[in-house]
């Protein structure tokens, strides 16, 4: 017998007031440029404008989804700036291949096997039983817990995305905060989660997506970073922001006698596949970090998980199907924008708008990271990184100072903005557990993004310096 | 947006027993009650024009008028419905009937009455993540009703957007 199921009904979401302004402004702010004579701007400036103009009205009030906006940068652009134009006579223009190759740009394929490994490490629960085996030294004491919790979370969040950590973090948590006792304790180790993935995102180019479009942009100027370059600049902002994340947390929500228990189970998958796994992951892992050595480019060695886990059929078509293909294209969308800044002259009709010498440089930075964090507080941490990053590095060519510093400091700024449920997946994620009151989620964020910001601005850039990084 | 949960129900002493049972779901779901088909029907609309999801509807099948089956052979063949999780809570459905409600509404969980409050709750618990699951639904809003590490698996899939 057939059953009569009906199709479901496919349901279009309902704009909000915003999303609606947003449709409106965006439109309206696309069309200025094109109507309107601007003096000192290239004619094909001017199309880049409108479209830059849209990108971020936009990605602000997520009028359209936020991977939605990246494709339609992507062919604007072709239709008004490539040789595909509808309308011609702004000078040579580049091929149309170059913007849709943003779609598989190298630092798309890195992300692509960064991808593959993460979720190859929880299709075998690799990411549960390291947690579960890196969390026994830190049991007794709930304090040592919470650091245990928070270094765990940061290190598994600098391979997978910080959204994923967190989910497979709270899955192993929920547990330990149903017994522990109602109130500031469940709030610091809910908290404690989201923020130690935030942080830890920073630590290597696979780890979020800023880091991906920082990196994209870099390497366009002929800037490129390699894998542990970039964990070089990061990390030691990464560890000591966790500190002071931990030392703020516990201080203020966990009481030294508060009983925490961490008993976890480790079940290490030890099936021919799962060894593959292994294998694979920890070769490219060792890959990356060793890129000074051999001189494969960090993309290239991420292809290679990509290739040998297809091949032996350690993961197949359902796990490409899974890949968080949204981000890649929204990564690509924010290259694309970049690119085109850049190509149409764009760029330097902006950094003409101030006179951004006169201001001190610290002052500058402090302000750029301030921007930084601000705007990826209230949306989406990709979508500013996809919209400062071209800015600030095009500001960066009139400054004493490395565009390289420039761009990775944005995207580590935008990582620090986690003041709001709606800053970043991973604090919805906290906040749906109801755990957490948003006015303590405002307190942390803004003290810990705060010192970050401070941190990152006025120091960092000596550091690096010091070192001899740049 | 919030989800749904139907009882249908002619005997108000039962509806009142699973309402009572049901109540740590009420802060989070729209808990809502009938005595028979026309009234559900009409529950339905109120909840489709205020935006909010059929999620779960726990019907009785012996009912005045229409039968608890035949009402969920109904809701599998409507748009608004079909992805709404189906259990019969009956003690008087016969083989037949029984038969029919798994072939034709594509019935998800029988409940014989009298039931334990304890496994009902996780039962509506498992359907309403089951709901989540297949219906696409954002499951953060709704994370204390369902399963924690099922809804957050979806999320995960999701990435750094």
């Amino acid at each position: 017998m057939s059953t009569a199921t009906a199709r479901p009904r496919v349901r279009l979401p309902q704009l909000t007031l915003v999303q609606r302004l947003g449709l409106l402004l965006g439109s309206i702010a696309f069309l200025v440029p094109l109507l309107i004579q601007i003096p000192g701007l290239e004619p094909a400036g001017h199309r880049m404008l409108a479209i830059f103009l849209l990108a971020i009205l936009f990605w602000v009030t997520e009028a359209i989804p936020l991977y939605a906006t990246a494709v339609l940068v992507i062919l604007l652009q072709v239709l008004m700036l490539s040789d595909q134009a509808l309308v011609g006579g702004v000078g040579p223009l580049p091929p149309a291949a170059t913007y849709f190759a943003t779609l598989a740009n190298p630092v798309i394929i890195l992300f692509l096997g960064g991808f593959l490994i993460a979720d190859g490490a929880h299709k075998f629960g690799l990411d549960r039983s390291l947690a579960a085996v890196m969390l026994r030294p830190f049991a007794g004491n709930a304090r040592l817990s919470l650091l245990g919790l928070m270094m765990i979370t940061a290190l598994l969040s600098m391979f997978v995305s910080n959204t994923a950590t967190t989910a497979t973090m709270f899955a192993v948590v929920i547990p330990i905060l149903a017994a522990l006792p109602k109130g500031p304790a469940r709030t610091g180790v809910a908290l404690a989660i989201p923020i130690a993935a935030n942080v830890g995102g920073i630590g290597t180019p696979v780890g979020s997506p800023p880091n991906a479009i920082a990196l994209g942009a870099l390497e366009a100027s002929g800037q490129g970073i390699s894998f542990i370059g970039w964990m070089l600049l990061a990390v030691p902002l990464m560890v000591v922001v966790l500190l002071f994340s931990w030392w703020f947390l516990s201080r203020r929500y966990i009481a030294v006698d508060t009983p925490m228990s961490l008993e976890l189970s480790a079940d290490f998958d030890r099936s021919p596949a799962a060894l593959i796994f292994y294998l694979v992951a920890g070769a490219t892992v060792l890959l990356w970090l060793t890129e000074p050595f051999h001189g494969i480019s960090s993309s290239t060695v991420g292809f290679l998980p990509v290739v040998a886990l297809l091949a032996t059929q350690v993961m197949g078509a359902d796990d490409i199907k899974r890949l968080q293909w949204p981000v890649l294209w929204l990564v690509a969308g924010g290259i694309a924008l970049g690119a085109g800044i850049g190509a149409s002259g764009l760029d330097v009709w902006l950094i003409g708008l101030v006179a951004w010498e006169a201001l001190p440089l610290t002052l500058l930075l402090l302000l750029l990271v301030a921007v930084s964090v601000g705007l990826s507080t209230v949306i989406s941490h990709s979508a500013a990184a996809n919209l400062l990053v071209p800015l600030t590095l095009s500001l960066a060519i009139g400054l004493p100072i490395d565009p390289t510093a420039v761009g990775v400091m944005v995207a580590l700024a935008c990582a620090l903005g986690m003041a709001l449920p709606i800053s970043t997946p991973p604090n919805a994620i906290a906040y749906a557990t109801g755990e957490v009151p948003t006015s303590e989620m405002i307190v942390s964020g803004v003290v810990i993004g705060g010192f970050g910001a401070l941190l990152l601005a006025l120091v960092m850039p000596s550091v690096w310096d010091a070192l001899g990084l740049l | 947006m919030k989800l749904a949960l139907l009882i249908l129900e002619d005997e108000r002493p039962v509806r009142e027993a699973l309402r009572r049972d049901l109540v740590s779901f009420a802060r989070h779901v729209r808990l809502e009650e009938a005595e028979d088909v026309p009234t559900a029907l009409e529950v339905i609309e109120e909840i489709d024009a205020a935006g909010d999801r059929l999620a779960l509807v726990m019907a009785d099948h012996r009912l005045p008028g229409t039968s608890g089956v035949d009402f969920l052979i109904g809701l599998a063949a409507d748009d608004r419905t079909a992805t709404a999780r189906k259990v019969l809570v009956t003690g008087q459905a016969d083989q037949d009937d029984t038969i029919r409600a798994i072939n034709e509404a594509g019935l998800d969980r029988y409940v014989a009455k009298p039931w334990q409050a304890d496994a009902l709750c996780e039962l509506v618990r498992d359907q309403l993540t089951a709901f989540v699951v297949a219906a696409g639904v954002d499951p953060l809003p709704h994370l204390a009703v369902l399963d924690a590490e099922r809804a957050l698996a979806i999320v995960r899939e999701r990435g750094d957007l």
